[in-house]
């Protein structure tokens, strides 16, 4: 089972891909939101550490003066133990006291609102160091003048770095979590959702081989759909299985009837002692016997083509040729019988393409021997086989009664007769329709200009495309 | 091991340097002993495997420690400088790649190199494991335990009694200080690193602490800057009362001397520890590694806590020389000063002007303020 072709896995990869993708802006986003929480926390300590700080700050001896509260630093240092820089710093960025100088943060907040205290926060880098830097603008008042001053204070951050790591690994955990459940709900889910499949497997596998009865068992609306289908299929099967018992029936019956016959012959000429009996009821017999034979070779070949197993060898063919070997065959014959059997062949030699089709010879020899044979059984007296180009086909027009319309589709049914003619066996149209049908060809039935029935067997127009013309089999 | 042993010879060359100019002498606090120099000597002088010290410890509290350490590893050459808490730190910041460890017990100093990233960070399981309290991240460590105590002269406890602490020392003070006129010797925390250092812990643990600073101005204190000194004058008989001594130093002095007594005070102790840091510029950073492993170990402590009096800080160290002793014969009353950013503030420019004017204007109120902003970091 390639994952391509399993249901189960297509549905799990996609779920799964959906999940990852869901998961890695999840797990991103939960590692933005630990930083930023932790930045916030940390950056409360800065924001009250400068204030500590700003707060001692005095004017003293005409200078700024400061006594450090140790809390001040303290509280800049957890237990993460940070690296603690501070500096102050007056009004025009002298530095006063610290233990390094910290730079100034960005210009843009040039002191601009005075009186108001203004911190500010950013990262920055000292000797390759990586600092939080906060600095708070304020001032102090003292009688005559008023004294700006700013605190800046730094820490390393470890201990930012730490608590986003705790509430990055908590996000992460949560998030496993939901990953795993999903998961394992997926499997369930898709495992439920696909198990009427296997209901459905098991309900056609368990049943009986011969039957073609309709599934009834209950199904989800997309597998209702399959079991609909598979329901028309069987209908239709039981359809062409009914078509087969019937012609079997008909087939048997057909061949029982001249073999009744012969025994009847047989009978009666065995109650004679003439031998001229004998040999007249032979001559009968062997009449009857022949007739049946053709008929169960007509039956056989019926059969090869209307099964569908069967794939006919497709070689290029000139129809020209084709007409041409048939008036030859049936010439005698026809002549015997007082019948005008022509060919009504274009001008071949002019013509540059020859009608070239891809066929099976010996059943389009059978078709047009039918054809031939038909015509003749029905009282024709002439009978003209053409070809033609556009479309390309093959047609056998003769001058007898014809076929009424009405009966034209119906004569194509195996074992249908319009005459009681006993030499007919019913099967002639038939089997050129099966012809027709292997060569995916029309077989059109209709009016002969010449007064009687024109049978034509149309070819469709794009064969195969081969350069084929002189070479083929029947070019003799 | 042995054929090492057999084959190294120990060199123990002690060379005499001239000694630094006495006004440099503001922070030091280190005996003054005529060797500043220790070099134990590898038998393999070709290969350079070397280990240099800069350290604020004198060389008899030092060599038992080292000696130990080149029997161990012979194939090291090591060199020890002493010297004073403020060149030292000056020193390493002209050349931080002179030196491979530092150690000096001016811990706000250490604190603020270590601080500005010039230690590097030590992660052998001994350094992991060294008690939290006396390290600052894996950069700085604490490995000795030297209370801060007072030294008083069998003169004085004859005449008035046994002391036991500040407030005695005051009601004495206040009573006979007439009689007590120049017989009181303390650090000048102005000319002092370890007197400042004491005095701004002090001035936070206690507000009388000002009371008993006017009343040693009222008796004339003396003002020096090492706990030798106090102890020289102390021996002589000069001074009945040295007040603010480091315990470590006094202890052999008392010993050798029946005048003398150690008065540990009851309320609280100040306690000084010796730190040590490697130099993230260390020119021999494997060795280095390899010296403070054997420090903070227990053969290292062990050493301290038997043959010195610095008192060993390991916690399985335990016993006479070790600050688990300490701590139980004096128990809450020992303050060590916390390596934390606090240390940082006791050096802030204006800070340490501020107290040194108040402990200027309480010792003396009549003479004009010290100006004392030469000493400044």
């Amino acid at each position: 089972m390639s994952v391509a072709n399993s249901l189960y896995a297509r549905l799990l990869g996609w779920l799964l891909l959906l999940l990852l993708g869901l998961g890695g802006i999840m797990v991103q986003q939960a590692w933005l939101d630990a930083k930023l929480t932790a930045d916030r926390a940390y950056d409360r300590l800065l924001e009250a550490a400068t204030l500590a700080i700003a707060e001692q700050v005095k004017w003293q001896d005409d200078r700024l003066w400061l006594d450090l509260p140790p809390a001040a630093l303290e509280m800049l240092s957890t237990d993460a133990e940070e690296r603690v820089f501070y500096s102050l710093h007056d009004a025009n960025g002298r530095f006063v006291t610290g233990n390094i100088e910290l730079p100034a943060l960005g210009t843009e907040n040039s002191h601009s609102s005075p009186g108001n205290d203004i911190f500010t926060v950013d990262n920055m880098h000292y000797r390759d160091l990586p600092l939080r830097l906060g600095t708070r603008y304020a001032r102090i008042d003292v009688w005559q003048t008023s004294a700006g001053f700013e605190v800046r204070m730094a820490h390393t951050r470890e201990g930012r770095q730490q608590l986003t790591n705790q509430l990055f690994r908590r996000s992460l955990s949560y998030i496993l979590g939901m990953a795993a459940l999903s998961v394992s709900i997926f499997l369930v889910a898709i495992r439920l959702a696909l198990a009427p499949l296997t209901r459905l497997r098991r309900a056609l596998r368990e049943r009986d081989p011969r039957t073609l009865e309709p599934l009834t068992l209950p199904l989800p609306r997309e597998l209702a759909e399959l079991r609909e289908a598979l329901n028309e299929l069987l209908k239709r099967m039981r359809r062409v299985h009914a078509g087969q018992e019937r012609f079997i029936g008909d087939a048997s019956h057909q061949l029982r009837t001249p073999l009744a016959g012969l025994s009847a012959r047989a009978e009666l000429a065995l109650r004679h002692q003439d031998p001229e009996q004998w040999r007249d009821a032979l001559k009968a017999m062997l009449d009857t016997s022949t007739h049946a034979s053709r008929q169960a070779m007509q039956l056989l070949s019926l059969t090869r083509l209307n099964n569908p197993e069967y794939r006919p060898e497709l070689k290029p063919l000139n129809l020209a040729h084709l007409a041409q070997d048939a008036v030859t065959r049936h010439w005698s014959t026809c002549h015997r019988a007082g019948i005008d059997l022509g060919l009504n062949a274009p001008s071949a030699e002019t013509n540059t393409t020859p009608p070239v089709i891809f066929g099976e010879q010996w059943q389009l020899e059978e078709a047009l021997s039918n054809l031939i044979d038909n015509a003749q059984r029905h009282g024709a007296r002439h009978i003209t086989l053409s070809t033609t180009m556009e479309p390309l086909g093959i047609l056998v027009d003769d001058d007898g009664p014809g076929i009424p319309t009405a009966l034209r589709t119906r004569v194509l049914r195996p074992f249908h007769r319009i005459s009681h003619d006993p030499e007919g066996s019913g099967l002639g149209l038939a089997i050129v329709n099966s012809i027709a049908r292997a060569h995916h060809a029309q077989f059109i039935l209709s009016d002969s200009p010449t007064g009687g029935l024109r049978a034509a067997l149309y070819f469709p127009a794009s064969q195969p495309n081969l350069s084929i013309a002189e070479n083929t089999p029947c070019a003799t | 091991m042995r054929y090492l042993s057999t084959c190294l010879t120990l060199l123990l060359t002690v060379f005499i340097t001239p000694r630094p100019g006495l006004a440099d002498n503001i922070l030091g606090d280190t005996t003054r002993t005529a060797a500043n120099v220790l070099t134990l000597n590898a038998k393999n002088t070709s290969s350079k495997n070397e280990l240099v010290l800069h350290g604020a410890l004198d060389m008899e509290y030092i060599t038992p420690i080292l000696s130990a350490f080149h029997q161990r590893y012979p194939h090291i050459s090591i060199t020890y400088r002493n010297l004073e808490t403020l060149e030292l730190h000056q020193r390493f910041q002209d050349a931080p790649n002179e030196v491979d460890i530092l150690i000096s017990s001016a811990m706000p100093w250490q604190y603020q190199l270590a601080n500005d990233g010039y230690a590097q960070s030590l992660d052998s399981p001994i350094a992991k494991s060294w008690p939290a309290q006396a390290r600052w991240r894996q950069e700085l460590f604490a490995f000795t335990f030297e209370p801060v105590v007072m030294v008083v002269h069998r003169e004085l406890t004859q005449r008035y009694g046994q002391l036991s602490g500040y407030v005695d020392l005051l009601n004495l003070l206040k009573a006979h200080g007439t009689d007590l006129n120049g017989r009181i010797v303390t650090y000048n925390p102005a000319t002092s690193g370890a007197g400042y250092s004491h005095a701004i812990q002090e001035a936070q643990l206690s507000p009388r602490y000002w009371d008993l600073i006017s009343a040693f101005g009222n008796a004339n204190a003396q003002l020096v800057n090492t706990t030798s000194a106090m102890l020289e004058g102390l021996i002589e008989g000069r001074f009945w009362i040295g007040y603010g001594l480091l315990g470590s130093y006094a202890q052999p002095s008392v010993e050798a001397n029946p005048e003398l007594e150690i008065i540990i005070p009851e309320s609280y102790v100040l306690v000084t520890q010796r730190t040590a840091l490697v130099s993230r510029h260390a020119p021999n950073a494997e060795n280095a590694r390899t010296f403070m492993d054997f420090l903070l170990g227990k053969t290292g402590q062990h050493i301290i806590a038997e043959q010195t009096p610095l008192g060993a800080l390991h916690p399985e160290v335990i016993g006479e020389g070790s600050a688990a002793e300490l701590r139980r014969l004096h128990g809450d009353a020992l303050r060590p000063l916390a390596l934390t950013p606090a240390l940082l503030a006791t050096l802030d420019n204006l800070k340490r002007q501020a107290l040194l004017q108040r402990w200027q204007r309480e010792f003396s109120p009549t003479l004009p303020e010290v100006t004392t902003s030469a000493d400044a970091q």
